[in-house]
């Protein structure tokens, strides 16, 4: 009964008018000299009987449409592979340039728009995902709860088509995107896909900040590194060892600082767009984890049913009334 | 046997009419009625003056921003399905577009959590060109067929100087839509903040420039004391102001709405932004379909129990 549901509630007082007819019947009474010499017989009975539940069932039913009955939304709990997603997009002004560097010339793509086309498809290709939506530059952008609404996914990733914003400050882009897992219950596998371009330092307090919530929050983190020509790259190392720190080779320390987390973790370092395609399709190939999801059965209107059976009622009781005697 | 009386009697037409009854609701469930729809892009101001508290809600003193996203809350529940509703904010010169328009009853629990989320800390740099920020935003939304609702308290910071404000007379009627002023007219204190996010105080005069000194002055420099026009273009005494305080800078506002083209209103409790869509031409209108069976019923009602009598 709990899922039963009502447009109008309040209608339903109307049911009232369903008792009316119980005691008493639509009958005209005919006179007759001695009832008492009528024989007993089974089938008026049951006819009089009919005559009192009819009406009646056919105002309960009227009145049941009227309300709009209807079986509320119900979800079904299925498992399916897939993943809670948190897509962290680096929108800081470089994105803008295309993969030599430089502002794209015409037929050439930026970085951005590259991301963008292919985060389209993956959200499309990851039918079964919740999949959240942020960005980074100076501060951290909330942009989409987890949510399987592609359409409004498809929306916030489009707007990143407006010019860049300013730079790269990747630790609250980093805890924000983790604080759409933090204080959640765990429920299947949970990703941060990082899309970025280049990295910062992270200064020591919220490298610490960090550490304790990739701890808690137990993400799986892919950093998809769209890197520029002639730029230093994850996996490269330093000629001079006074190149290697920090503030030289921030994409490397990045990649260490990852890496030393202990959680699974898996960087792509893609230099052009079809780089980009294959670690995502890598990435969509990984990512099979089994995730427990509700599929959402919408609801059901009753209303059409009580009306028709209020329609069968109401046929009946006129054909009953077709047979009345009268003198 | 059928009775020849049958037609005399008035319950049997009872009976007969709610069957009829029956059969005009099976051919005409519904009736169609026109429904406006719209199609906004919100962009919020979530500059440090945003944070001056002179909103009242539940009797609590609120900032304006947190009483912008409370209205805006009660416009997503307000606008009738089908609508489109973006978002973005606004600070520094510019309006970053968080996801462009998406249909508001389908997308609710993430529209709404996007209003939740909107936070003054999602500022990337901290000035707060409002002319500028309204300029990029009508360029971005040229051809997007949304219309543009601007929330704003109208205070630049740094003050500008009127010599060089942007040119709207190119993107003027590209767009429809107009500038909301929020905030109270009498000025008050913006609240202060430290790198934790931890409140401390509030700005006080020597904390922001009183007045601007790009450029040229545009007063009669005969009339600025101390005038030198390459050392000291805008005299030699200290700026005092008031730019420390904030209250909404209405005759800015409407003035940069007359420039741009845009409407103005302003924002005093919560129906005024849905009232003021309301009046506002909608992006189209659509056939919405009202289920009218249950009149059909009430009439059978009425017909079964006359039959009764």
């Amino acid at each position: 009964m709990n899922d039963l549901g009502f447009e109008n509630p309040w209608l339903l007082s109307a049911l009232l008018l369903s008792l009316p007819p119980l005691w008493r019947s639509g009958v005209k009474p005919t006179r007759h000299a001695c009832l008492s010499l009528l024989p007993p017989d089974a089938l008026s009975g049951w006819l009089d009987w009919l005559l009192r539940i009819l009406p009646a069932a056919a105002i309960a039913l009227a009145t049941l449409g009227a309300a709009g009955m209807h079986l509320k939304q119900q979800k079904i709990a299925r498992l399916a592979h897939g993943a809670h997603m948190v897509i962290l997009l680096d929108r800081s002004k470089s994105m803008d340039n295309s993969f030599a560097g430089q502002t794209p010339s015409d037929g050439e793509q930026s970085k951005a728009s590259a991301a963008r086309s292919l985060l389209n498809k993956l959200v499309d290709q990851r039918r079964r995902d919740l999949i959240g939506f942020a960005a980074y530059s100076t501060s951290a952008l909330p942009i989409l709860p987890l949510t399987e609404n592609k359409q409004a996914l498809h929306a916030a990733i489009d707007a990143t088509a407006s010019p860049a914003l300013a730079y790269t400050n990747i630790s609250k882009g980093l805890a924000l995107a983790l604080a759409y897992f933090d204080q959640k219950p765990t429920a299947g596998s949970r990703i941060v896909l990082l899309v970025s371009d280049g990295a910062a330092v992270i200064d020591p307090d919220s490298e610490a900040a960090l550490r304790q919530l990739f701890k808690r929050t137990q993400v799986r983190l892919y950093w998809l590194f769209l890197r520029t020509e002639n730029n230093p790259g994850i996996f490269s190392t330093p000629e001079d060892n006074r190149d290697d720190n920090p503030q030289a080779m921030p994409e490397r320390y990045l990649h260490m600082f990852f890496t030393s987390l202990g959680i699974p973790y898996q960087a792509y370092e893609a230099e052009d767009a079809n780089a980009m395609r294959q670690a995502i399709a890598d990435f969509d190939r990984l990512e099979q984890f089994p995730l427990p999801y509700f599929e959402t059965i919408p609801r059901q209107d009753l209303s059409g049913v009580c009306f028709t059976a209020m329609s069968i009622s109401i046929s009946l009781l006129l054909g009953l009334k077709w047979l009345e005697g009268r003198k | 046997m059928p009775n020849p009386t049958f037609f005399r009697d008035f319950r049997a037409w009872c009976l007969i009419l709610s069957c009829i009854s029956f059969l005009a609701m099976q051919i005409y469930p519904r009736i169609s009625k026109e429904q406006p729809i719209y199609d906004l892009t919100l962009i919020v101001d979530i500059t440090r003056s945003m944070n001056a508290e002179d909103y009242r809600l539940n009797g609590q003193p609120v900032s304006r921003l947190e009483y912008v996203k409370h209205c805006l809350r009660e416009l997503l529940i307000s606008l009738p399905c089908q609508s489109k509703l973006g978002l973005g904010v606004f600070t520094e010169r510019r309006a970053a577009i968080l996801f462009t328009p998406i249909e508001v009853c389908s997308g609710f629990p993430e529209i709404n959590a996007s209003i939740a989320s909107l936070d003054w800390r999602m500022a990337w740099a901290a000035d707060s060109r409002i002319a500028h920020g309204l300029f990029n935003t009508l360029q971005e939304m040229t051809d997007k067929n949304s219309g543009l609702i601007f929330l704003t308290d109208g205070q630049e910071a740094p003050p500008i100087n009127p010599r060089y404000g942007p040119d709207f007379s190119s993107l003027k009627r590209q767009t429809s839509g107009f500038i909301v002023g929020v905030g109270g007219l009498q000025p008050v204190t913006i609240p202060k903040f430290n790198t934790l996010g931890q409140r401390i105080g509030v700005y006080g005069p020597d904390d922001v420039p009183q007045r601007t000194s790009f450029g040229e002055s545009d007063l009669n420099p005969e009339k600025i004391d101390g005038y030198d026009a390459r050392n000291a273009p805008f005299g030699r005494a200290a700026p005092v102001g008031e730019e420390h305080l904030s209250a909404l800078r209405e005759d800015y506002l409407k003035q940069l709405a007359t420039e741009s083209g845009l409407g103005y209103s302003r924002l005093t409790n919560a129906g005024d932004l849905a009232r003021a869509i309301g009046a506002s031409k909608p992006a189209r209108t659509t056939k919405q379909f009202e289920d009218i069976r249950k009149y059909y019923a009430a009439c059978i009602i009425v017909l079964l129990l006359a039959q009764l009598i």
